[in-house]
């Protein structure tokens, strides 16, 4: 069974701590912009909402990648990014519907989840459990698809 | 370095010259960040008699070496000054994600010199920094300014900014930050409103990096348990906020009512957090790394209150409640947010309020004063109106907004004003509660809870209880309490993480996160050092023993009615012990002994 | 007597208050029978292996029982108890 990074944000306090564990994690001090999750917040209406990449069904950062640096692990099914295949074109930064591809002006390299290699520490410290690393099923997939079309919908009317 | 940058940058608003400079690292070691560090600079440059609304005042935006990591609920920074409302040091704490975005541009701190020729924000975007125009947003409430900048900069950039009230110099101004969180007493907002300073924008793309990222992952997981598995830190906050603090000091008549008249309000649970959780609670909130998400989402349906945001936290539905004699939450929560809007401090201008109907109430003064408002205690309508006259700066509000004391005063009653150094007392009742009074009268910046909170061993037998009726042991307890929060403030921080871990935890995190050792009883010495700077700061500022007091009501006049009926406080037996715990001598001046023990002979 | 509770126990028990007429000589006696009444998520707040778990407060007559015989505190009909879980702000 796969797993998915499932998104609660009715639980989302925005803390942010999962920008912090992700930064540490892949870079090693705490650096959120290098973060590969991001938390939006809403602060009139004090809403928050995590996001990473989706993993979707037909990822257009896939599609867009010239020399197929990102590309879906058939061992996992999780979309994955081959740095050294990577030109730095940026077409999947431009491709990502939600943002969840973006490019590091300090470090010089794309910024895409790669769920921590199967533990996502993001998932780990959120301390209200907005974020779950979980099974990926058929309920879980029905119920991620119908918050990211919310998201997209909401982004569309920004 | 580690945890901290190292570096800080300063800008003279009145010459437009921007300059930065490394930061010492024996300093930082010891005066560790924050409210520390941030003391001690003023300390070294300005002088304490100086005019808290001129240019020679500085204003600082200080982090501290744990702001903008994940240590557990540790993303604060402090504005430190000189206090307009108390003319003592100021140091206004506040959360959200404006501290750790100063490092993540690469500073530790920020010190703002001179004034402005005319309306100014500061755009600092890592090392490029822009002194612009903010004509355009002058007169603007804060929420209004913090879109209208992010519409301008960027949209990822944090924003700190006055609103009306701190553009018209209240005493009683604060300075707000996303939006919602507040570096709400003292009347920082006024200094920066004197320095013509709209807001300060920072987007930073840096790093805060660690000196033993093992021995931190370990220390922040060791504590992070600590504070979830506390059956106090863990989940009573998220639920129910820091307002469900209304019944319990009700319950053993130590809320202060009536503007400190009682210590006992018989309808307290409408306002109480239990009311609001469900009620008006949308979802709670966090702050930068903050693990316990004591922060409420609100939203106000009642048309005549309508309206969303942040709060109230329990000094403000009591301040704005019970201390007005009022039971209306929907009329509590908008003057909240009316006090987000505008920048103005929750406490004072609760405390203002309370006063104000005092003195209406003895009819010292009259509708004529009021402008028509039918300000008496009770009236739900009257103080919202007051609230946002005040931070408008119209009418009575225009005398509203000096604070209680100078409020009084113009009206020959200061005794009326419930303050300690021209500043509000929260909402715990100092006759019926030993402890905090003695806090209150020796707090470093006025009437103040949060540096020195024994209602925790007090009242909630937080880590273990003591009698709150008693005063033995009180001068210890709250010299202790002093100096742990102290330390604990200048490191980033927050308060509530003490429900959970002490000293010896946030050693342990400082020692891994920076790389100097920290022991539990050198950590609490850093704050013991702080607090004795904060102390001799004030001397210098004029201020004597004698300001170590409260007002005369409390000492004099028992409580009414409830369970701690005729109660006073006992606060001449508990000074002196309170003097000598500190190593002071009789008239409270630190000692040569004690000042070449901290090392700031 | 008259029982009221707060923050989580007005959860566990879906009461703020409430007139307790089976007899209780003692907070302990009390407790025990409330504890039978409402279960786990009530006792989970207060006791700790039988005993008071020490950051739960318990008032009675508007003082707290820490400060008078723990849980061998006298109670009478008269006599008026608020109960609190474990709780902090600021």
């Amino acid at each position: 069974m796969s797993m998915m990074l499932m998104i609660h944000p009715d639980k989302c306090t925005g803390c942010r701590n999962c920008e912090l564990a992700c930064s540490m994690e892949h870079e090693g001090s705490f650096r959120p912009k290098a973060s590969r999750v991001h938390v939006y917040t809403w602060e009139r209406e004090g809403f928050s909402v995590p996001m990473m990449c989706q993993q979707c069904k037909d990822p257009a950062c896939v599609a867009v990648c010239m020399p197929k640096a990102m590309h879906r692990n058939p061992a996992n099914g999780q979309v994955e990014l081959d740095a050294d295949k990577c030109i730095g074109c940026k077409m999947c930064v431009q491709a990502c519907p939600f943002g969840c591809a973006s490019w590091d002006f300090q470090g010089l390299q794309i910024l895409k989840c790669d769920t921590c290699d199967g533990a996502p520490s993001c998932a780990a410290i959120c301390p209200t459990h907005a974020l779950e690393w979980v099974e990926d099923t058929v309920s879980a997939q029905a119920r991620k698809r119908s918050f990211a079309a919310k998201l997209k919908n909401a982004f569309a009317e920004v | 370095m580690h945890g901290w940058i190292g570096k800080i940058l300063r800008v003279d608003l009145g010459t437009g010259k921007i300059t930065t400079e490394a930061l010492k690292p024996d300093l930082a070691r010891d005066y560790i960040g924050a409210r520390g560090l941030g003391t001690k600079y003023m300390y070294d440059e300005v002088d304490p008699t100086v005019d808290p609304l001129s240019p020679a005042n500085k204003l600082i935006f200080a982090s501290g070496p744990m702001t903008g990591t994940f240590a557990p609920s540790a993303g604060r920074y402090d504005v430190v000054t000189k206090g307009p409302l108390t003319g003592t040091i100021a140091a206004s704490n506040s959360g959200g994600a404006w501290g750790p975005e100063l490092k993540y541009a690469g500073y530790d701190m920020l010190i703002l010199e001179g004034r402005a020729a005319k309306p100014v924000y500061l755009w600092i975007q890592d090392d490029k920094v822009e002194i612009r125009d903010a004509a355009h947003l002058w007169g603007k409430d804060v929420p209004e300014t913090t879109e209208a900048l992010n519409e301008e900069t960027a949209a990822d950039a944090k924003i700190a900014c006055i609103g009306p009230a701190g553009e018209k110099l209240s005493y009683i101004a604060s300075i707000m930050n996303d939006m919602q969180r507040a570096a709400g007493r003292t009347g920082v907002g006024a200094v920066m409103g004197s320095k013509n300073l709209k807001a300060v924008v920072v987007r930073g793309t840096g790093a805060v990096t660690v000196a033993d990222k093992e021995a931190f992952l370990a220390a922040v997981a060791k504590a992070s348990t600590m504070i979830k598995e506390h059956p106090v830190g863990g989940t009573g906050l998220r639920l129910y906020g820091t307002n469900v603090l209304v019944n319990i000091l009700n319950s053993v008549g130590g809320l202060p009512t009536g503007n400190f008249q009682d210590g006992h309000f018989p309808t307290a649970d409408k306002v109480g957090g239990e009311t609001l959780a469900a009620n008006q609670l949308q979802r709670p909130k966090g702050c930068f790394s903050c693990i316990i998400s004591c922060g409420r989402a609100t939203k106000v349906t009642n048309p005549k209150y309508k309206g969303e945001g942040e709060g109230p936290e329990y000094e403000t539905a009591w301040g704005f409640g019970p201390d007005c004699r009022i039971d209306d939450l929907d009329a509590v929560i908008k003057a909240n947010y009316y006090c987000n809007e505008y920048g103005l401090d929750t406490i004072s201008m609760g405390g203002t309020v309370a006063c104000a109907m005092e003195l209406f109430h003895r009819g010292i003064i009259t509708r004529d004063d009021t402008e028509g408002l039918e300000l008496d205690f009770g009236n739900a309508d009257a103080m919202v109106e007051a609230v946002r006259l005040t931070g408008l700066g119209q009418g009575f509000g225009k005398k509203l907004a000096l604070g209680s004391y100078r409020l009084a005063s113009l009206y020959g009653h200061p005794e009326l004003s419930m303050t300690v150094k021209k500043q509000e007392m929260p909402a715990y009742d100092p006759r019926a509660v030993q402890g905090i009074g003695l806090n209150y009268a020796t707090n470093n910046r006025g009437g103040c809870h949060v540096r020195g909170y024994t209602i925790s061993p007090e009242v909630l037998g937080v880590p273990v209880k003591v009698d709150k009726d008693s005063i033995d042991g009180k001068a210890e307890l709250v010299a202790l309490f002093q100096n742990l929060t102290a330390a604990l403030d200048s490191s980033g921080s927050c308060l509530f993480a003490t429900f959970g871990i002490g000293a010896p935890e946030f050693a342990e995190l400082m020692t891994a996160l920076t790389g100097f050792a920290y022991t539990g009883d050198s950590f609490i010495e850093a704050g013991e050092r702080i607090w004795n700077l904060e102390r001799l700061w004030n001397l210098k500022a004029g201020l004597t023993a004698a300001d170590d007091t409260l007002p005369p009501r409390l000492l004099n006049e028992p409580i009414v009615t409830g369970p701690s009926k005729g109660a006073v406080s006992r606060l001449p037996e508990m000074l002196p012990l309170y003097y000598g715990a500190r190593g002071w001598d009789a008239q409270g001046v630190p000692t040569k002994e004690k000042l070449s023990a901290l090392a700031l002979a | 007597m008259k029982v009221s509770y707060f923050a989580l126990l007005r959860e566990a028990t879906k009461k703020r208050s409430e007139i307790w007429e089976r007899p209780a000589p003692t907070v302990r006696d009390l407790l025990r029978d409330l504890v039978a009444e409402y279960g786990p998520n009530f006792a989970r707040w207060i006791l700790k292996d039988g005993e008071l778990a020490g950051f739960a407060i318990i008032l009675v007559n508007g003082q707290d029982v820490r400060g008078l015989q723990g849980l061998d505190t006298p109670l009478t009909p008269d006599s008026d108890v608020f109960i609190f879980p474990p709780l902090a702000g600021g």
